[in-house]
């Protein structure tokens, strides 16, 4: 017997070196495979399903009833079998009544089937378990892939923006490859991570959510409130996505598929000022009155940088797929290939993936099975940025007289490296920054039925995860430097991350006469991540062919080239154990109750504080079941939801309990030291931060199931939240990590779906709208504080806020006196003019000039979020729209604030298109040129960044035509589909997108100092901002889905 | 089958026992960082002394740092090219002093980490074994900062949470201002006590904290105490404290000890001493020479260790030198002719990392006094030669300049005379002259520069510098000796020792002291003198009049004006005279703020000014004078405590209120 291949060693491998043994169950698995056989004598049976207008169904399961055959129909509704004469086929499909339909020797059948006016057979993933969508108690949001994939995107969370309420999916960098912030109802950590939870098919997920291809996924559930995420702990604490990918059927034939698209961008461009009215700027601020040499002040030189810089960048992106099984157990490998080129030269992210799974039934008690996706993937030129371009003067000419570009161009005080497509693809050897990414990450589980107790089942899962990444980077002589000599340099880091996990499962699910069903659940699991890396650098390298492949070869032969920063090195080890019981009762289908209890421990708090546990309860009422709802027609669904529990969180950095030394390097003359000093104070209190939330639902289906939906509503509070505390310079200390205060979300969601028209002479109409509003609040601080104004966090505010001046206007040429009394003697007619909070003398003048205290704390946050998305179908055509909106809120942009240094309005460097205030034009909300500076900037310039965040965005429109016919049967086509779709085609309602054309969604985090010349605090890096950052771009793309 | 059931079933549970023996997946072992605990180890006490050090570049080389210790003073104003940071601190109407905007806090932000990290070492030192002497480094360092402190904002907290002079582990939001007498008398002067008996004569290491050091320091405090003591002009302290001293003495008594301990420190010098030139005190070949007692060091062999990119700064506050920037004008604006026929103008002066150039930032400008009034001896007294750069120089054949694609012998500068690379593009005149023709019509120099009959370089008049184009300071130039025949790296972090203290300070803080009643006597040993301070200055002036080379013209110049010199110092030295000769020995170097708000002379020396570009100071055309004033309160002797302190302190908007210097 094949079982006997886990021998002793191999389980003892399981707890102790998992990584290893993961393969050896992956080949155990596979010859399992291998040795099973097919046979039986049959006939070919052909047949249609169509739905009760005649309309064929594709994607029903037909499974001869009492064996493993089965098959799915095709986009004609078509299927095609071999079955005995004799044998019973079982037709089902999601939204019809499932049916049995006896052969009879026909070779030929058509089946009709209907449509299921409850549709809620369906079945979502709870967690250690499924539940069919009746009996969830939890607040729990699914999406299936096929409406997930009608976003074409590199990952899900770019499909997923906008389409279920109280996820917020926010971009945070623009480059290729990049993946979005996620939050599930609202921010409630200051300083851990609000990330939420992956779990790919029932076992907790190491990657992000980019290691995952789109087109694998069959439904992805969202899980919301404590009581549904309470089993997974701390992990879940900040929701749990649950990931369901395709998986063969037993006793299905292979079916191949191959879903493609190719796209082209069109680049949405920084809107930068061109020449004529960049003279005038110049002028106007009259500080830089000798043109730099390559400048032409007369305006007949006008050049676009961006035009010579972009090029055009395509995306592409292929999934092959296999998917079958045998008698008693199911496989699928797929492979991937993505490409994403940037409008940058040189910069592109590539992703091979390959991701197989086998599940196999081993006599009647046994089930074992084995998940391995593995990520490999390519970053190109991710160190090029936008600043050396867009900060080039329009007035410079980029070309020698004799037609070749310059090396280096002069302004009035800067010189810089001329950045154009052309001199990039003249780099060659002399520059290469790629990083080289391989994750793996695997799973498997065994699971028994206990013999002699009905229901009764123990499961083991083993999660072995190997995550490594290889930088190198190289920089030639003079390359991107003013200066022709520069030296070069090159460097490499590398990193590595394994993770393992262990889950312990025992279950038991039970229906008794009939009406209680109870489903109980019992875990204890242990994980463990580490993670190393290590980085060098060296300059003097011996030439361009090296790169940074041999950075012993050099030209200077000295030690001193060489950078071992202790900032850039890391390791880290970090490790989780838990007990979790759950039990869901269901009487009758009317009335459920789900009880959860878990204890955590964390090896990242201290000793002492590592324990915790917390309970969830959630209950739920399907009204519509009760006898006095009988007479009701048009409710078809209707139930109520109501849950309590608590989740915890343990995200503070390893070793945060321990305090920390930094490290200064000094030279004493020509001997080098390195000096160390406290800036980071041990906390031997540190423990978890914990969230209780009370969660309220309704889930209705009405009109024979037409319109349903869900309205939720919420409070979760966060107690005693961890954060990176900064102490006044004079503790001498810079921080430490601390439990200090509260937070509170308060939260309404609303989803609607609807089928307008429904199969009507060829035509569906469906549409669904999500709305939804988080309200965050910090109710505490640390000791009783109410303001912490270095890390920006006030009482009664929310996490996200602005605390800066409030920009009210611009001051005017007859407030000559006014200007001087509130700004004192560097006032001046044409400056920004900020709210002032203070007192006012007799005579109306104010009592001190502004200052600190007239601070604003503003809120960022926006008041609402939604999404909306509508499909149109004739026949086989389709037209689908998917749009995401938000009001409120702010969107702080640095390149018109005083961070990203292009508004610096003094005509030194590029600058932003902006209309400014000058006497003749006295409206303009951009202060006057000529007026003080701050730093570089206009004082007050960062409130020049400050937008309102609303907006309405159209991401994608997307026409599909399903083609069908004998000539696709004959080829073996089962399903062919091609469509067309524009991304980000639209923004609607945005004052950003309306003053610059750029896309009114943030590209980089506030403490990104790649993408602003001053970038915020590590305390303010939570505020997203929009920096130049690689531009966004709207794209074209044209797919092909086809399965064979 | 069954059996085979069960043997999983038991392997599982197994499995399961296994894990949960595994407890220890719960245990922290840190292998990538340091934890304080490092801090109770030897090497962790000496990697505490060696960071003591390093946090002198934070303040040290730190260009706005520098800018806060000129400028408003008789040395400095603000640049054509500064912004909000500088001008704030101008007080000449261009913006107001502020908490949150004037970068006065870089001292503050420096120092109490720095006083921890002594603090801690002084309490380990001793438990771990570290000699008195290594401990003693500390203690120097805890005093310096504090000394610094008081200077800059009154008296401040002694106490960081865990007790007075106590290392601080605790998480204290709060914070405390001791008065001005306690920080010195407990703070300052124990230190400085210890450190003069335990450091010893010579460094421990290259530019290790040494007695003599100690010694000056102690001078120095006890002087500025002195006159805190005494406070002639009334300058307002603040936590209000009574101007008695608690250790019982006066203000003569602290006189008379700072010149006891300065002369101390003269008549045994150990292996200190003055250059033979003043010339040679700043030449960057011969850096970290034995007249610089303290300095933060850099090194051009490491990025690293240099604590700043060698190839491009972004001059931030962080541990780069790029104070020598901040007086610096764009130079790279003169044009030079490469035909002697029409003017067709070239880039002759570019970037370079030599010691005249550097990366123009024109941020801070010296007023025409300076070059008027303070070094109105150009000829004898070698230091004006030695402290500005007078000349700008072609350096065309580094920066491979190319005319008709190839490089130029010769390029034609004024009047289309020919000039070689290497010779003097523009020239600042010591004084005013006649006939000087500033039209830049012909022989367009392109930064507003005159030309006279028979002269090939571009020439500017004293009374022409302006706040865009002026003598730049050569002291604090850039050297580096990787240029090999190219313009080197302008743009990268400084890579040489900024200078601190010198042993030369010795005898101006005796003579000041004299000045200020204390009792003299005759000074023996290297630097014999009558010990007045006429006899103590003449030393200084002695040594001002020697000559071995001539900066602005390139040339040898062996030369001795001592005599003259000596000659010239008038008979009866006042406060004013010391003050004179202090800029002249000092200028830019970040003395000059300190100087006079210690002689609290700054309102007066800073009241009025003279510069040029007065219609337009963006206009390198714009030679018109205009004269300036400054309005300095007697509150603004002490800087505003800086906002972050404010926003980082858990107190109520009152006690802030209360935290913060008054007039701010």
């Amino acid at each position: 017997m094949r079982i006997t291949l886990y021998s002793s060693k191999t389980v003892m491998e399981f707890s102790g070196f998992h990584f290893k043994s993961a393969f050896t169950f992956a080949v155990v698995a596979m010859l399992t495979l291998c040795s099973l056989s097919l046979h039986a004598q049959k006939i070919a049976v052909r047949g249609k399903v169509l739905d009760a207008t005649g309309a064929p169904i594709p994607g029903v399961t037909i499974k001869v009833k009492g064996t493993a055959v089965g098959t799915i129909t095709g986009v004609g509704g078509d299927f095609q079998l071999s079955a005995e004469g004799n044998s019973i086929l079982q037709i089902s499909s999601i939204g019809f009544v499932s049916q049995e339909h006896a052969v009879n020797n026909r070779s030929v059948i058509t089946i009709t089937l209907l449509a299921d006016s409850k549709s809620l057979q369906d079945v979502i993933v709870v967690g250690y378990g499924t539940q069919r969508k009746e009996a969830v108690t939890g607040s729990v949001a699914s999406i299936s892939g096929a409406k997930l994939n009608e976003v074409p995107s590199a990952n899900i969370s770019q499909a997923l923006q906008g389409r279920v309420a109280g996820v917020q999916l926010t971009q945070s960098s623009t480059k290729p490859g990049a993946t979005m912030q996620i939050r599930i109802r609202g921010t409630r950590s200051i300083n851990a991570e609000n990330d939420p939870l992956i779990v790919l098919d029932g076992i907790p997920f190491g990657g992000t959510i980019a290691d995952i291809s789109p087109e694998d996924i069959v439904s992805l559930d969202i899980l919301k409130d404590a009581s549904a995420t309470a089993i997974y702990g701390s992990r879940g604490a900040n929701g749990v996505i649950l990931i369901t990918t395709k998986k063969g059927n037993r006793g299905q034939e292979a079916q191949i598929s191959y879903s493609g698209y190719y796209g082209i961008k069109d680049v949405m461009k920084y809107p930068m000022m061109q020449a004529d009215k960049y003279i005038a700027l110049r002028k106007r601020a009259g500080l830089n009155m000798n043109p730099g040499a390559d400048e032409d002040i007369s305006g007949a030189t006008n050049t676009d940088w961006q035009d010579l810089f972009y090029r055009t960048a395509a995306v592409q992106n292929h999934d092959v797929s296999v998917v079958g099984g045998s008698e008693k157990g199911s496989y699928k490998f797929g492979a991937g290939y993505y490409k994403d080129e940037a409008p940058i030269p040189l910069s592109q992210y590539q992703r091979f993936s390959f991701r197989t799974s086998l599940d196999q039934q081993i006599g009647k008690l046994f089930r074992v099975g084995f998940t391995s996706n593995n990520n490999y993937s390519i970053t190109d030129g991710a160190s090029l940025g936008m600043y050396g371009v867009l900060s080039m003067s329009p007035l410079l000419n980029a070309f020698n007289t004799d037609g070749t570009t310059k090396r280096v161009v002069s302004m009035p005080q800067d010189n810089q490296w001329v950045y154009t497509k052309q001199t990039l693809g003249n780099l060659g050897d002399k520059y290469i920054n790629r990083t080289k990414g391989f994750g793996s990450y695997n799973s498997a589980y065994g699971e028994v039925k206990i013999p002699g107790v009905e229901g009764l089942k123990y499961r083991l899962n083993l999660g072995a995860n190997y995550i490594t990444g290889n930088t190198g980077s190289y920089t030639g002589i003079g390359v991107f430097s003013a200066d022709v000599a520069n030296p070069n340099t090159a460097s490499i880091s590398n990193s590595q991350t394994t993770q393992w996990a262990i889950e312990n499962l025992v279950s038991y699910d039970r229906t008794f006469a009939e009406k209680h069903t109870i489903n109980a659940v019992a875990l204890y699991s242990s994980e463990q991540i580490s993670y190393n890396s290590s980085a060098i650098a060296r300059r003097n390298l011996a030439g361009d062919t090296f790169q940074y492949f041999n950075m012993g070869q050099t030209s200077t032969g000295s030690n001193d080239d060489i950078t071992i920063d202790p900032n850039n090195q890391s390791y880290w080890v970090s490790g989780l154990m838990s007990y979790m019981a759950r039990v869901m009762y269901s009487y009758d289908n009317r009335y459920m109750l789900s009880a959860t209890i878990r204890s955590d421990a964390s090896s990242r708090l201290a000793e002492g504080h590592k324990w915790n546990s917390y309970p969830a309860i959630s209950a739920g009422w399907n009204i519509q079941k009760e006898s006095f709802m009988k007479d009701v027609h048009w409710v078809n669904n209707l139930k109520l939801r109501v849950g309590y529990g608590q989740t915890s969180n343990q995200s503070v950095a390893p070793y945060a309990t321990l305090g920390r030394l930094s490290v200064r390097p000094y030279n004493f003359g020509a001997s080098n030291a390195n000096g160390y000093y406290v800036t980071e104070l041990p906390n031997s209190n540190l423990g978890w931060e914990y969230s209780k939330t009370q969660n309220l639902g309704l889930d209705f289906s009405l009109f024979n199931s037409r319109l349903s939906g869900t309205v939720e509503g919420y409070i979760t509070k966060t107690n005693n939240l961890l954060l990176s505390v900064g102490l006044p310079p004079t503790s001498g200390v810079s921080s430490y990590t601390g439990n200090v205060g509260s937070t509170q979300n308060k939260g309404f969601e609303l989803s609607l779906n609807g089928v307008i028209i429904d199969h009507k002479n060829g035509w569906t109409w469906e549409a669904g709208v999500n709305l939804y509003r988080n309200v965050n609040k910090i109710v505490s601080l640390a000791s009783g504080q109410t303001r912490d104004e270095s890390n920006w966090l006030f009482v009664g505010h929310p996490l996200n806020v602005i605390y800066d001046y409030q920009k009210v206007g611009i001051w005017q040429a007859n407030e000559a006196t006014a200007v001087k009394q509130y700004e004192g003697s560097a006032g001046q007619v044409g400056m920004i003019k900020v709210l002032y909070t203070g007192g006012y003398n007799a005579d109306g003048s104010p009592t001190r000039v502004i200052g600190p205290d007239d601070r604003q704390i503003i809120n960022a946050d926006p008041k609402f979020q939604g999404g909306f998305n509508t499909r149109v179908g004739y026949k086989n055509l389709d037209l689908s729209i998917v749009a995401a909106f938000q009001n409120g809120g702010i969107l702080n942009s640095t390149l018109y604030g005083s961070n990203g240094y292009l508004n610096l309005e003094d005509g030194r460097r590029g600058q932003i298109d902006i209309d400014y205030w000058t006497p003749e034009n006295p409206g303009a909300s951009f202060p006057d040129p000529k007026g003080p500076k701050n730093s570089n900037n206009p004082i007050y310039g960062s409130t020049l960044g400050y937008f309102s965040g609303s907006f309405l965005k159209v991401r994608t429109i997307s026409l599909g035509y399903n083609l069908s016919g004998k000539w696709a049967e004959k080829v073996g086509i089962k399903k062919l589909r091609v469509y067309a779709t524009a991304q980000n085609p639209f923004v609607f309602f945005s004052p950003y997108y309306k003053q610059s054309g750029m896309d009114p969604e943030p590209n980089t985090y506030a403490n990104d100092g790649a993408n602003m010349a001053v970038s915020y605090g590590y305390g303010q890096r939570r505020l997203l901002t929009v920096g130049y950052n690689t531009p966004t771009t709207r794209n074209y793309l044209l797919g092909v889905n086809v399965t064979f | 089958m069954n059996r085979n059931y069960i043997k999983f079933l038991g392997l599982s549970v197994l499995a399961v026992f296994f894990l949960s023996s595994c407890k220890k997946i719960l245990d922290e072992n840190p292998r990538s960082i340091f934890t304080p605990d490092y801090f109770k180890t030897e090497a962790g006490v000496q990697g505490g002394i060696t960071s003591c050090y390093g946090h002198l570049r934070l303040m040290f080389g730190n260009g706005y740092f520098l800018n806060a210790n000129q400028i408003s003073t008789d040395e400095s104003t603000w640049g054509q090219n500064s912004d909000g940071n500088v001008k704030t601190l101008d007080f000449s109407g261009v913006g107001e002093i502020q908490a949150q905007t004037s970068n006065t806090g870089v001292l503050w932000g420096a120092a109490f980490p720095n006083i921890n990290t002594a603090s801690g070492v002084i309490e380990n030192g001793a438990a771990v074994g570290v000699s008195e002497a290594l401990v003693a480094e500390a203690r120097f360092f805890r005093a310096f900062d504090y000394f610094l402190l008081v200077q800059t904002f009154g008296g401040v907290p002694l106490d960081l949470g865990a007790g007075e002079l106590k290392f601080n582990t605790s998480t204290i939001r709060t914070s405390k201002r001791n008065t001005v007498p306690e920080v010195y008398t407990k703070g300052i002067f124990p230190d400085l006590l210890i450190a003069v008996d335990k450091l010893p004569a010579s460094g421990r290491v290259t530019g290790g904290a040494t007695k003599t050091l100690a010694r000056l320091y102690l001078a120095k405090a006890y002087l500025t105490y002195a006159w805190w003591l005494q406070n002639p002009n009334n300058i307002p302290t603040y936590p209000a404290a009574q101007r008695t001293d608690p250790n019982g003495h006066d203000a003569s008594w602290y006189f008379k000890e700072a010149y006891n301990v300065a002369a101390a420190g003269l008549e045994s010098p150990g292996s200190f001493g003055l250059q033979p030139t003043f010339y040679d005190l700043s030449l960057g070949s011969n850096d970290r020479n034995n007249e610089m007692l303290l300095y933060a060091d850099h090194t051009q062999a490491s990025a690293t260790y240099n604590g700043g990119d060698l190839s491009y700064s972004t001059g931030g506050f962080s541990t780069d030198s790029f104070a020598q920037w901040f007086e610096q004008w764009n130079y790279t604006n003169i044009r030079t002719s490469s035909s002697n026929t029409s003017w067709s103008a070239v880039s002759s002066v570019q970037r370079a990392a030599t010691q005249s150039l550097g990366r123009p930032w024109t941020m801070l400008a010296p007023p025409q006094g300076v070059f008027k009034n303070t070094f109105a001896d150009k000829s004898n007294d070698s230091r004006y030669d030695a402290t500005f750069v007078t000349r700008y120089r072609s350096n065309w054949k580094e920066a491979a300049l190319k005319v008709n694609n190839a490089i130029p012998e010769n390029l034609y500068n004024a009047n289309f005379l020919p000039v070689a690379n290497g010779d003097a593009i523009l020239s600042f005149l010591n004084e005013d002259v006649e006939g000087v023709d500033y039209s830049n019509s012909k022989f367009n120099s392109n930064v507003g520069a005159g030309v006279l009959p028979g002269r090939a370089d571009f020439v500017i008049e004293p009374s022409a510098f302006s706040r865009i184009c002026y003598p730049a300071n050569w002291k604090l130039g850039p050297y580096r000796t990787d240029n090999n025949g190219g313009l080197g790296q302008p743009n990268g972090s400084l890579t040489r020792p900024f200078p601190i203290a010198k042993f030369s300070e010795l005898f101006f803080i005796a003579a000041e002291a004299a000045v200020k009643g204390a009792a003299t006597r005759a000074i023996g040993g290297t630097y014999a003198n009558d010990g007045t301070a006429r006899g103590l200055i003449n030393v200084i002036r002695a040594r001002a009049g020697k000559w071995r080379f001539d900066n602005g013209n390139n040339i040898a110049k062996v030369q001795d004006n001592s005599a003259a010199m000596t000659a010239a110092t008038p008979g009866s030295i006042d406060i004013d005279y010391i003050l004179a000769e202090r800029s002249r020995e000092y200028f830019g170097e970040g003395y000059r703020w300190w100087d006079l708000v210690r002689t609290q002379k700054w309102a007066d020396y800073g009241r009025t000014f003279v510069i040029a570009g007065k219609t337009n100071p963006n206009d390198w055309k714009d030679h018109t004078v205009g004269t300036f004033t400054r309005n300095i309160a007697a509150t603004n002797y002490l800087r505003p405590i800086p906002q972050s302190q404010l926003d980082a302190l858990d107190m109520t908007a009152a006690e802030k209120k209360a935290y913060q210097n008054p007039g701010y």
